[in-house]
């Protein structure tokens, strides 16, 4: 009975376009390591608004030496629902993202992380992943205060 | 006419894999047949879709991923097929082990897989993103239940 009442839901979710979605990535510990926090500051190069996850790409320069991060996000709908669009993080806006580094930590072939929130230049900060990743609970995800 | 027949055996040939039970035979706890199915069959259909609507913004400009000629938006027509399709292929005893939840879930894929055809066959680029992010839930749904690291 409880299995037929969760199915309805779903079905209905899903069928009806509601707005409510399932936040949730199983991914994120076969991607990402919850030990190896990370602080990306740097200015925003490319933005890839793509399902399942919308991709933020960071060029970070420090000590003469650029590094260009791929962040993950949550769906491109969840960022919207956050306040995250096409108009608000754009190329050439400098960013400060507080995420997680994928397992290899080598930045091989590339820098990957996962991003919690990101922080723009007026100082406001948005939550940017999704919700039940699996991600550590850190504060950035404004449901998990509920 | 050249796009049916190419598509109607594209279909023949899934539909010879659905209803074939030799490839996927299933021991009792063994679900790596499942994973194979994931991996070589569900992954790159729901990518197909995923990867045909969006956008990507650069210093240079916003670039569509909308399929550029008919027969980018064939790949995408086979990609929503197959999710549709593998709805059956999921549901079937061996590998549902007739679990209603589980029943239940795959049937959205045939959902969902229709109706990410219906907006390739309209090559409605909107609602393939919007029919895409609804895959993605349906994908979600299942693998929160099911799925193990």
């Amino acid at each position: 009975m409880k299995n037929t009442l969760k199915i309805i839901a779903i079905s209905f979710t899903l069928l009806l376009g509601a707005s409510t979605y399932i936040n949730a990535h199983h991914a994120f510990t076969a991607e990402f390591d919850p030990n190896a926090p990370i602080n990306i500051t740097g200015k925003v190069i490319k933005v890839e608004w793509i399902n399942p996850h919308a991709w933020v790409h960071v060029e970070v320069k420090e000590a003469g030496k650029t590094t260009v991060w791929m962040v993950e996000g949550g769906t491109p709908n969840t960022l919207i629902r956050n306040g995250i669009n096409k108009k608000t993080i754009t190329p050439g806006t400098v960013i400060v993202v507080r995420g997680y580094q994928s397992k290899g930590k080598l930045c091989l072939p590339r820098c990957i992380a996962n991003g919690r929130d990101v922080t723009f230049p007026d100082g406001s900060k948005v939550f940017m992943g999704s919700s039940g990743t699996g991600a550590p609970r850190d504060g950035s995800d404004p449901r998990e205060r509920r | 006419m050249i796009l049916f027949s190419r598509l109607t055996g594209k279909i023949g040939l899934l539909a010879i894999l659905l209803f074939t039970n030799l490839p996927v035979v299933l021991a009792e706890d063994d679900h790596s047949e499942i994973h194979d199915l994931m991996a070589h069959l569900l992954d790159p259909a729901a990518e197909a879709i995923w990867d045909s609507a969006g956008f990507v913004i650069t210093e240079e400009g916003e670039f569509s991923l909308e399929p550029k000629n008919q027969e980018e938006w064939d790949k995408v027509l086979y990609g929503a097929k197959v999710i549709s399709e593998s709805a059956f292929l999921l549901s079937r005893p061996q590998i549902s082990k007739n679990r209603e939840e589980w029943i239940a879930v795959s049937g959205l894929l045939k959902v969902v897989g229709d109706k990410a055809f219906e907006a390739a066959e309209q090559q409605d680029v909107e609602e393939l993103f919007r029919v895409g992010a609804e895959l993605y839930q349906v994908c979600v749904a299942c693998h929160q239940t099911y799925m193990t690291d």
